[in-house]
């Protein structure tokens, strides 16, 4: 080892020797270094498994609302149903306009529906009394 | 999996299985890194309370991005040692090249030689370190990877985010200025008596 070398620089040999032997020291990891960095990487792994984990549902008051009336079947219902009145408001049915001229139209035909006889065979009655007497 | 087995798996792998919240995994990974990255902040800071707290940093963040890793793309320990010169660059820098590497130097635990030859030794790393502190922060950055770590250029490279032919400078500069520092240490090093 650097014999002859006792000023100036340390010698390439002798200052491989020294990094070799550092290289060669080994690293100890104090135990409560160890227990500290496992315990991170154990907080890590719980933190990620409770975001993996599915949230509990929590639905709102609409949302609940939505689901009471039947939820999506019950809007496929009501569509329908919306579809359906918009296409007989276009282009009604014979009956439907029929039975509508009776309400649209301020004429006669109107009043014939008020002109219900309620006791029908009163008049035959009233006749045959007038007849008899 | 059984610990065995686990330990014949690379980083890569056992970064996997921790993502997917193998507890060994954690275990195996921090006994195989920690040590590492602990030496590494340690030669770069100078200062071990502060390279524990930059390790424990360090590994921090490969447990948060352990999800998102893709095999094969990097290698664990390049990662690892990119994070750690940058947290330990971080901190030099608070502390304005204020470190205190004359009482830092590592104490090894591990007293197989003699008393004697513990103590010379240890004055020698200590020697060592506090030439290693007198560095500019790039050269001794690349020193410690080359020589300490052993790490081939082209990875060093990667890690300091230059050119090979720049690392290759940075480490003949740092391992010139390594051995002026040190030619007046020899009876330090316990070369002086040879």
């Amino acid at each position: 080892m650097a014999k002859t070398d006792t000023t100036g620089p340390l010698g390439d040999a002798a200052l491989d020797a020294l990094l070799a032997e550092a290289r060669d020291t080994p690293d100890h990891l104090p135990d409560a270094l160890m227990a500290r960095m496992l315990a991170d990487a154990e907080a890590a792994q719980d933190a990620r498994a409770q975001a993996v984990a599915p949230a509990p549902q929590r639905r709102g008051r609409l949302a609940r609302a939505f689901a009471g009336i039947g939820g999506w079947p019950a809007l496929a219902g009501f569509a329908t149903a919306t579809v359906a009145g918009i296409w007989i408001g276009i282009s009604p049915p014979a009956v439907v306009s029929d039975g509508a001229a009776y309400y649209v139209s301020g004429g006669g035909a109107a009043e014939d529906l008020y002109l219900v006889d309620t006791m029908p065979a009163y008049d035959r009655i009233a006749a045959e009394v007038q007849e008899d007497a | 999996m059984a610990f065995d087995a686990l330990s014949e798996l690379d980083d890569d792998a056992l970064l996997v299985l921790y993502a997917n919240g193998d507890r060994e995994a954690a275990r195996l990974l921090t006994l195989r890194l920690g040590p590492r990255v602990l030496g590494h902040a340690r030669r770069l800071l100078g200062d071990a309370a502060e390279a524990e707290d930059v390790a424990q940093e360090a590994m921090l963040r490969l447990w948060r991005i352990a999800p998102e890793w893709r095999p094969g793309e990097a290698k664990v320990t390049t990662w690892l040692y990119r994070v750690t010169a940058n947290l330990c660059t971080d901190r030099l820098r608070k502390a304005r090249g204020g470190h205190t590497g004359l009482d830092a130097a590592p104490e090894p635990e591990d007293d197989r030689p003699g008393p004697a030859e513990a103590m010379q030794q240890s004055a020698r790393m200590d020697a060592l370190q506090q030439a290693l502190d007198a560095l500019p922060e790039r050269q001794r950055q690349a020193v410690v990877l080359r020589h300490i770590e052993g790490l081939g250029n082209p990875e060093i490279a990667g890690i300091m985010g230059i050119g090979t032919e720049a690392v290759e400078s940075l480490t003949a500069r740092g391992k010139r200025a390594l051995a002026a520092a040190l030619g007046g240490r020899r009876e330090e090093l316990g070369y002086g008596e040879d």
